[in-house]
């Protein structure tokens, strides 16, 4: 068996093995084997057989775009490099645990003397993974089970299901995802769900029961949802003390909304970007499909990171939203906008700036918020890299409004309303980053522009979520 | 809120004078409310006009999950909110209006025991003929209930209230019995009612109670309501003195109310008349 000597790998992106091929490991195999050695470095080179071994319920033709690139490849370098992309590629479907690349001299009859074999060794995922857990929260614990069938119909299709039976809710959901062969992002899926959420900033409570499918595909820079929700809303009041302005609005309700959404995202990480920008752009048109709520909802954020002095980050958000009611339905106080608290306006409480009444908040039709944030590592730290590298202290300064509109009058008049009473805060605090998902946030805040009605949190806030202006 | 908040609370409202901006929240009235609603929704407009207390009324597609019993009628007062027959004469008792002091304990008794009768036999006859006639349930109930709901959330709520409703009936053991056989109770209630009433104005002589506001809520209802048969309200037709007894109320206390204020037509809200 011939063997292929590697030598100056450097062009190559090497992460240990993720190449599925160490050096050392060639130079023993060569070591045994002297006689047919042969240095192919900068010589032409043959892919002639590219075979993927291990597969069970994996549809060949499935992979087969994945791995395709590799046969272009004109030299070893360029077998090594289009090998590890198609390695790559491989895992991001979600369907093997493990995929090892080995790269061979081509063997039988028709074997060329520069041909070459890549075989892909793939561990296919189990069937069926489960998964069970317990939570207990404020008065209530809930046993959360979870399966999950990758690769059900051996091309990329998962189901997953959910379920969660507490002592106060139940609530599932089923959801079904099918990629395009060849094209992952372009991909499908159908959702089956009932959520149950308590509002006690609004003394709300929501029940949605609803089907939905989604088209995810990419366009140039862009990546675009299209998506269809019908869902079944019961609303009702959190206590008997809610005020009338919230019970007027229990209740059932079916929405049907057809809704794109839009975004670039060039930011080197999703949680503390170093530079980058982020643009997403949401779009919902309610009722135009059935139901009882009809309306036109466009929400957008914009995120801006640059590099600054001394490893700091000058980051600046900017977020809006509209809605507007369609033949003159007045529009549920679950599809209103909300704002404040430590993820928007920090020092505020949480959603309660704005129309309220009796303590509830009610939401707006229309909202912006705008945020200017100084990120800087941890001071006297010693070292690059580890815990400390979790951390990041910030200054910020965030404003915006929440307010309803009258919809007879003009855009001008629109701009006007959300210019006057303008809510402001700044302060500093501590930024832990968890995973590459969510963020912690304990600040100081001083919240200036504050409105009758509103609630703030002056001083201390804590704060956890995914999404932050 | 907690109990002793609550409390707290109910004392404070207490203290306040029933305010000229009361409403009464009921389904609506055209296409949507059911015969038990509707005569829950009279007997509470009866008593208030008996005590003549002022109320509006409203009509919500949502009342039912308005109210904070999940029942209807419910009343709006002040800050307060108050649904259903018994807690709202408890309420305005406590600010001080009352149509059954006058009584003595026996007599009070006997009202409750009365009072409990109606909505044993009546209330429930109503909801079985609503729900568990497959006749009335397909052909009425089940339309009307679901009337301000688009598909396919209408089927949806309404036989998930039809489950409810037989859920309860077969649990106070109502689910085997025959229409004949709830036509007989029905009767055997009104001949009960009508022994009692006897040749009196009201059920306790001069006075109205509470009782005479929910006796007329119900047979006034069921008089004035259009079902699929008839049987119904022949039940009741056979008793002259209750007949006579659901127009005197009518007359005195809302064709001459509404006649001497001119807000009539928008507090009318007791349906056709028996006249």
């Amino acid at each position: 068996m011939g063997t292929v000597h590697a030598r100056s790998m450097d062009p190559v992106p090497m992460h240990g093995r993720d190449l599925g091929i160490h050096p050392e490991d060639l130079e023993v195999v060569e070591a045994q084997q002297e006689t047919k050695k042969e240095v192919l470095e900068n010589k032409d080179i043959v892919v002639q057989h590219v075979s993927i071994e291990g597969l069970g319920r994996t549809k060949e033709d499935y992979l087969g775009y994945e791995i395709a690139d590799v046969f272009n490849a004109k030299n070893l370098i360029d077998v090594m490099t289009k090998s590890h992309e198609a390695r790559m590629k491989l895992l991001r479907l979600g369907i093997f645990k493990e995929v090892e690349v080995l790269i061979d001299i081509s063997e039988g009859d028709d074997a060329l003397p520069n041909g070459l074999d890549v075989t892909f060794e793939v561990t296919e995922m189990k069937r069926v993974t489960g998964s069970y857990n317990t939570m207990v929260g404020n008065n209530e614990g809930s046993m959360v089970l979870g399966i999950k069938l990758p690769n059900i119909f051996g091309r990329g299709e998962k189901l997953t299901f959910q379920f969660s039976y507490g002592t106060k809710e139940t609530s599932y959901g089923l959801s079904f995802f099918k990629p395009q062969p060849g094209y992952f992002e372009r991909n499908f899926a159908l959702n089956l769900y009932k959520v149950t959420g308590q509002f006690p900033w609004s003394s709300l409570k929501e029940t949605d029961r609803g089907v939905s499918t989604e088209l995810n595909f990419p366009l140039w820079m862009t990546a675009h949802t299209l998506k269809w929700e019908g869902v079944w809303r019961e609303l009702s009041c959190l206590a008997r003390s809610a005020s009338f302005a919230v019970r007027e609005e229990s209740g059932h309700t079916l929405k049907s909304a057809l809704s794109h959404s839009m975004a670039i995202d060039t930011r080197n990480s999703a949680i503390l970007p170093r530079k980058g920008a982020l643009l997403r752009i949401n779009q919902e048109l309610a009722g135009y499909t059935g139901g009882d709520a009809s309306f036109l909802k466009e929400d957008f954020e914009l995120q801006l990171n640059k590099p600054f002095l001394w490893g700091s980050v000058l980051s600046a958000s900017l977020w809006g939203g509209m809605i507007f009611p369609v033949g003159g339905q007045p529009i549920s106080i679950a599809d209103r906008f909300y704002l404040g608290g430590p993820t928007s306006v920090r020092g505020f409480g949480m959603y309660c700036i704005g129309p309220q009444s009796e303590g509830d908040y009610l939401g707006g039709d229309a909202y912006w918020a705008g945020g200017l944030h100084l990120y800087t590592p941890l001071p006297f730290r010693t070292s690059r890299g580890g815990f400390a590298d979790l951390f990041r202290t910030h200054f910020f300064l965030n404003a915006g409004n929440l307010c309803n509109l009258n919809y007879g009058e003009g855009p001008q008049a629109h701009l006007q309303k959300l210019a006057e009473c303008i809510r402001w805060s700044y302060g500093a605090g501590i930024i832990l980053r968890l995973g590459n998902i969510a963020r912690l946030e304990l600040n100081y805040c001083i919240p200036m522009g504050v409105q009758s009605g509103d609630r703030i949190c002056d001083g201390v806030q804590f704060g956890a979520g995914i999404r932050f202006l | 809120m907690s109990l002793a908040a609550e409390a707290f609370v109910s004392q404070i409202a207490a203290a306040e004078p029933w305010p000229e901006n009361a409403i009464l929240y009921q389904p609506l009235r055209e296409d949507q409310i059911l015969l038990s609603d509707c005569a829950s929704s009279l007997a509470v407009q009866a008593y208030l006009r008996m005590l003549g207390l002022p109320v509006r009324v409203q009509c919500r597609a949502n009342a039912e999950y308005m109210s904070p019993s999940g029942k209807v009628p419910f009343i709006h007062v002040g800050n307060q909110v108050v649904s259903e027959l018994g807690p709202i004469v408890q309420f305005t008792r406590a600010k001080g209006h009352s149509l059954s002091d006058g009584l003595d304990d026996v007599q009070r008794a006997e009202m409750k025991a009365y009072m409990e009768l109606v909505n044993n036999m009546l209330l429930t006859a109503e909801l079985y003929i609503q729900w568990c006639d497959e006749n009335t349930a397909a052909e009425i109930t089940r339309p009307r209930y679901s009337s301000p709901y688009s598909w396919p959330l209408n089927h949806i709520l309404a036989y998930q209230k039809q489950w409810e409703v037989r859920r309860k009936m077969s649990a106070i053991g109502w689910a085997g019995k025959t229409l004949e056989q709830v036509y007989e109770d029905v009767s055997q209630c009104c001949q009960a009612l009508s022994q009692r009433l006897g040749t009196q104005p009201f059920f306790f002589n001069k006075q109205p109670t509470e009782l005479d506001a929910l006796v007329f809520g119900h047979l006034f209802t069921i008089l004035t309501t259009r079902l699929t048969t008839d049987e119904l309200s022949e039940k009741i037709k056979s008793y002259s003195n209750l007949l006579s007894f659901c127009r005197r109320i009518e007359q005195t206390y809302f064709e001459s109310q509404d006649r001497d204020s001119q807000l009539g037509a928008s507090d009318y809200s007791k349906g056709p008349s028996l006249m």
